[in-house]
């Protein structure tokens, strides 16, 4: 397991503001830092990913914890 | 019942289904398209949604030319083609989805997209019919030209079908090789298989498709759907709008007439949505959370109502049927779509922020 720095939960939030606030929080943290992003909206699971890794960040893992439920782990480079 | 089931019901039906699955596996929305152009720099659904078109564009064009379809582009009026859509590509940023992502949201369990078609579908027949209608009215009547024929203008005049085909055959190839080409080319540098054919069910099924397969299966449902829509009377490809305009008017006049092969299409599109997010287990049903979303997000389907009904058509009707037909009227409702879309995610997501 790896050291969560900060998580993001950003469930009932409607397009596209769990990619923004995703993208902001991302922007505002530390290189090394470990961030998790919760979410229940299919296109940001698919979405978030590609932000993150083109904003150079290492995305860690996604999967699905639930019925339309993913977790994104990024770490911060 | 006055309704033709075999002709309307049953084909509307079907291709909203099929179509309203494609829309869910693909998360094809013209909204976030246009929004994430400028907002997260993500071109994947414009992608998508310029090859939809283009591949729309050349099948309509070889049907035109074997006789199969009569070609029938949307009217041009500037003055509604410009106020209806800056409206509604502001009204579909506040809806958080473009008239087919909000259907097929709905789909998806999601009640905020729910509430933002009841204003849309509220808007829209208030300006058809209703207390709204002066205003699209007069933007449409006043600002009006048609070729001395009355037909609509299009693109190219006459040499509008050859001019679909040509530029259809180019655009696909260029999308072809600089998008495709290069994605499988960087795929072989990698050394992952170019196509991965294993797990096909699970990536059918369970995952997002990838954008080039979605434009293409929507532009092959276009086509059949324009075959389907002309033959019960409706001589144009796929639309959203008018198809819940006729359930408001059904449901306020009871008038079996107003349950077109539109009206079909969109209940079919929640339908296949819904199967499709069922399988795939994303569908839930979930509010917004919070409240004051809500009421953005109907605020935003009035306004996507007025603009649709003013612009004399939606994204689905403008962009995805009208740009392939190359229509004068539709090509400038859809740059101002984009417009409004632009503006109101500027405002909302990136004025004195970041």
């Amino acid at each position: 397991m790896v050291d969560v720095t900060d998580k993001l939960d950003c469930r009932g939030e409607v397009c596209p503001y769990p990619d923004v606030k995703s993208k902001r929080k991302a922007k505002k943290m530390n290189s090394g830092e470990i961030l998790e992003i919760l979410i229940d909206y299919p296109l940001s699971a698919e979405r978030i990913p590609e932000t993150m890794k083109s904003m150079g960040n290492e995305v860690l893992s996604i999967d699905k914890v639930g019925v339309s439920e993913w977790k994104i782990v990024v770490q911060i480079k | 019942m006055a309704i033709d089931i075999v002709v309307v019901l049953i084909p509307g039906l079907i291709l909203g289904i099929i179509f309203g699955f494609i829309l869910q596996r693909g998360r094809f929305c013209m909204n976030s398209a246009f929004r994430d152009i400028i907002l997260l720099k993500e071109f994947k659904l414009a992608k998508s949604v310029a090859l939809t078109i283009l591949v729309s564009m050349l099948g309509f064009s070889i049907m035109s030319f074997a006789g199969i379809i009569t070609l029938n582009p949307k009217q041009f009026a500037w003055g509604g083609n410009i106020v209806g859509g800056l409206i509604f590509g502001i009204g579909m940023v506040l809806a958080a989805g473009c008239a087919s992502g909000t259907t097929y949201r709905v789909g998806e369990g999601m009640m905020g997209s729910f509430i933002a078609l009841l204003g849309f579908a509220g808007g829209a027949y208030f300006t058809k019919f209703g207390v709204l209608n002066p205003i699209a009215k007069t933007l449409q009547d006043n600002t009006k030209i048609t070729n001395p024929d009355g037909s609509a203008l299009t693109l190219f005049g006459d040499l509008t079908p050859i001019f679909m085909l040509i530029i259809g055959i180019v655009g696909i190839v260029i999308i072809g090789y600089f998008w495709i080409w290069r994605e499988l080319r960087a795929k072989k540098r990698e050394n992952k298989p170019l196509f991965d054919f294993s797990n096909f069910g699970h990536k059918t099924f369970k995952q997002g498709w990838h954008w080039a397969v979605t434009a293409i299966a929507i532009g092959i449902v276009a086509c059949f759907a324009y075959v389907s829509s002309a033959a019960a009377g409706r001589n144009y490809p796929l639309g959203i709008t008018g198809g819940w305009v006729g359930w408001n008017k059904f449901w306020n006049t009871g008038v079996d007439s107003a349950l077109g092969w539109e009206t079909w299409l969109v209940i079919g599109i929640v339908i296949g949505a819904f199967i499709s997010a069922i399988i795939a287990k994303e569908f839930k049903l979930r509010t917004p959370k919070h409240a004051k979303t809500i009421v953005i997000q109907f605020i935003g389907g009035l306004a996507m109502g007025f603009g649709a009904i003013t612009a004399m058509g939606c994204n689905i009707g403008n962009i995805l049927s009208g740009f392939p037909l190359l229509s004068l009227g539709s090509l400038l409702s859809g740059a101002f779509i984009i417009l409004g879309c632009w503006l109101m995610a500027y405002l909302l997501f990136m004025w004195r922020k970041d």
